[in-house]
């Protein structure tokens, strides 16, 4: 038996908002720690990770592991129906091929319940090593979402430069160029809104738009967005979901072809 | 050519093995080319009015056209091609050589009745029919290649075992081909339809060949040790599905031969066991020679292959390809000019190259495949 209750429904309409972008299909895996998935979109270029915990659930119950195949087209259909105050609760049997979504409005007058059928998905998992980070950004997730939006009228892909100064998104295209820069903020009354800086070298990465352009789906979940980049390795974009857990987003980086 | 009925046989018994996908997602990859099978499929399909391509002089030049276009389409799309020509075929298929020589003198006694009888239909058939990869195609392919700045490799026997060394060796990422005997050599990935048309609309498939031992469940033993015969399992299979090398036995179709191996896992077994009067055995049957050259191939060792891929050379291309040949200047221009593109500027790293794929856990407990679609939505309770 699977269930899992979330007051704020708002919260799963905003993640599926966030990765159905990149990710026509994948598998929630449930066990008793809470609600993992992890897939690359079809080009192997990025892969969304999104963990929820299960303590950040209202109510929570795995008795046996589970994987959810689930087709997101169809879930984001079932979310639709939801109302944005709503109660939702997600149930499925152990070795069920269906999950039931139910929702609650919240004076309990209306309770609707949707069944979706479940895919059985053979996705590759990639193993993602602990690493520590030479730059670590943590801006306000509005700023970097309009940040990928205006410099990807220029270019394709952007650059993204942190050093002691601050951080740098630039990049050049057919029209010309476009920089910015953002410094470090030190007067903010919410930390939410500062710019924090963590460097330990300086790093510069050059990244396609178009990726960073589909992670910004996420900025309704989070006012603050984390960026963590060190040479040569997938830039990680991550967005803390309150209490309930985070999405990250990892991104391979575009390269100078080495000359052969 | 290839093998008999392996292509469907692994889509009826082992559908997880095969994955459509497009071009696209090949990007980044390098992928070893089954030369000879290209050239013959642009011999076969890049044609105008159903003639063939030619130079001013007649000569054909389709082989050319196919080459040089296609191959401009894979490197746009960011795959890396290194073609792999054939050497000397190895004696035991001059059975099968003679074969296809006696059907084209077939095909070329109907073409000719054809021709007389007006039948613009049956010319058109048997024309394709005679078609034939020879020595000048192939060495104005290398020369093309050479222009463009693509690698290709001579093999010193047979193309698809070289390219599924090289796949082995993981210096390519796969096998092009439709040659199914490419996953008898035991190329890990093989990829069709890479270099069709692309108004065919034809999806990529690729072929993983763990997955089709596994799906054919010739894995029982799980030991990597026992991974060689388990291999050998499959070339048997092969063999008795009918390979270029030999004879097969006659009255075993694709389904009985996959029983028979299900059940006695080597052809020596099967042939202790089956009712000779019933099957037909080819006499002196040459099947473990044949399998002999499935397992240890004549190949060039992988380590002292080096591939690079060159700036092309557009002046040396236009002379090549214009004049005589007929091709338009400016199309090979901008051919060239895109070659030169993809050579510069920035290369989108896949993220698999980064994070290490882990092995797939095998879920007893999963739906089966079919439902996926079709269910019904009725709930399985267990327990």
């Amino acid at each position: 038996m699977f269930e899992a209750r979330l007051v704020q429904s708002s919260i799963l309409k905003k993640i599926l908002e966030a990765i159905k972008d990149l990710l026509n299909e994948a598998t929630f895996e449930c066990s008793a720690s809470g609600i993992q998935l992890q897939a690359m979109d079809n080009s192997h270029v990025s892969l969304v990770s999104l963990n929820l915990k299960s303590d950040g659930f209202d109510k929570y119950r795995c008795d046996r592991n589970l994987s959810m195949g689930i087709n997101l087209g169809s879930m984001t259909k079932i979310m639709k129906c939801a109302g944005n105050d709503d109660v939702m609760t997600m149930k499925a049997q152990d070795n069920a091929d269906t999950v039931t979504f139910v929702f609650e409005s919240p004076n309990q007058e209306k309770v609707s319940d949707y069944e979706m059928k479940l895919m059985n998905l053979d996705q590759e998992q990639l193993g993602i090593p602990e690493t520590d980070y030479s730059c670590v950004i943590k801006i306000p997730s509005a700023e970097f979402s309009r940040i990928c939006r205006d410099l990807s009228q220029f270019g394709e892909s952007m650059i993204i430069s942190c050093s002691k100064e601050g951080v740098k998104f630039s990049t050049a295209g057919d029209i010309g160029s476009a920089n910015v820069k953002l410094a470090q903020t030190y007067n903010v009354d919410k930390e939410e809104e500062a710019i924090i800086i963590e460097m330990q070298e300086p790093v510069s990465l050059n990244f396609a738009c178009r990726y960073l352009n589909s992670f910004t789906k996420a900025t309704p979940l989070s006012p603050q967005v984390q960026l963590c980049m060190s040479s040569d390795v997938p830039l990680v974009v991550e967005y803390k979901i309150g209490d309930v857990g985070y999405i990250r987003y990892y991104l391979a980086p575009k390269i100078e072809e080495e000359d052969n | 050519m290839g093998i008999h009925g392996l292509s469907k046989l692994i889509a009826d018994e082992s559908p997880s093995a095969i994955k459509q996908s497009d071009m696209k997602s090949y990007f980044g990859r390098k992928i070893a080319i089954d030369a000879s099978m290209s050239l013959y499929q642009f011999l076969i399909a890049v044609r105008s009015e159903g003639h063939q391509l030619t130079s001013v002089d007649g000569e054909t030049t389709s082989h050319l056209m196919g080459t040089f276009y296609r191959t401009i389409r894979l490197i746009e799309n960011g795959i890396k091609p290194v073609y792999v020509f054939d050497g000397k075929p190895p004696e035991m298929k001059s059975g099968e050589l003679e074969k296809r020589a006696e059907r084209r003198e077939e095909a070329q006694k109907n073409l000719t009745q054809a021709e007389e009888t007006g039948n613009l239909v049956e010319v058109d058939k048997f024309s394709r029919r005679l078609v034939k990869v020879n020595k000048k195609h192939v060495d104005e392919c290398k020369e093309l290649l050479n222009l463009m700045g693509i690698p290709f490799i001579e093999a010193p026997c047979e193309a698809e075992a070289q390219c599924a060394a090289m796949v082995k060796a993981g210096i390519v990422y796969g096998t092009a081909t439709e040659d199914m005997d490419s996953l008898t050599f035991g190329s890990p990935v093989v990829i069709r339809h890479l270099t069709f048309s692309e108004t065919r609309r034809i999806p990529v498939q690729e072929y993983n060949f763990n997955k089709v031992l596994n799906g054919l469940e010739l894995t029982q033993d799980e030991v990597i040790v026992f991974k060689n015969i388990i291999g050998k399992c499959f070339i048997d299979l092969c063999i008795l599905l009918g390979c270029d090398y030999c004879d097969s036995i006659k009255g075993i179709g694709p389904k009985r031969a996959f029983e028979l191996i299900k059940q006695y896992r080597s052809i020596t077994k099967i042939l202790e066991n089956i009712d000779t009067s019933k099957y037909t055995v080819p006499e002196n049957w040459l099947y473990e020679k044949a399998k002999q050259l499935f397992v240890e191939p004549e190949i060039q060792d992988p380590k002292t292959i080096e591939l690079k891929w060159c700036e092309p050379d557009e002046e040396g291309l236009v002379k090549f390809l214009c004049g005589d040949r007929q091709f338009n200047e400016e199309r090979v221009r901008s051919g060239s000019k895109k070659l030169s593109k993809a050579r510069t500027g920035t290369t989108q790293v896949r993220l698999d190259s980064f994070f290490k794929i882990l092995p797939s856990q095998t879920n007893n407990n999963k739906r089966k495949q079919k439902d996926i679609t079709n269910s019904i939505g009725t709930l399985i309770l267990v327990d």
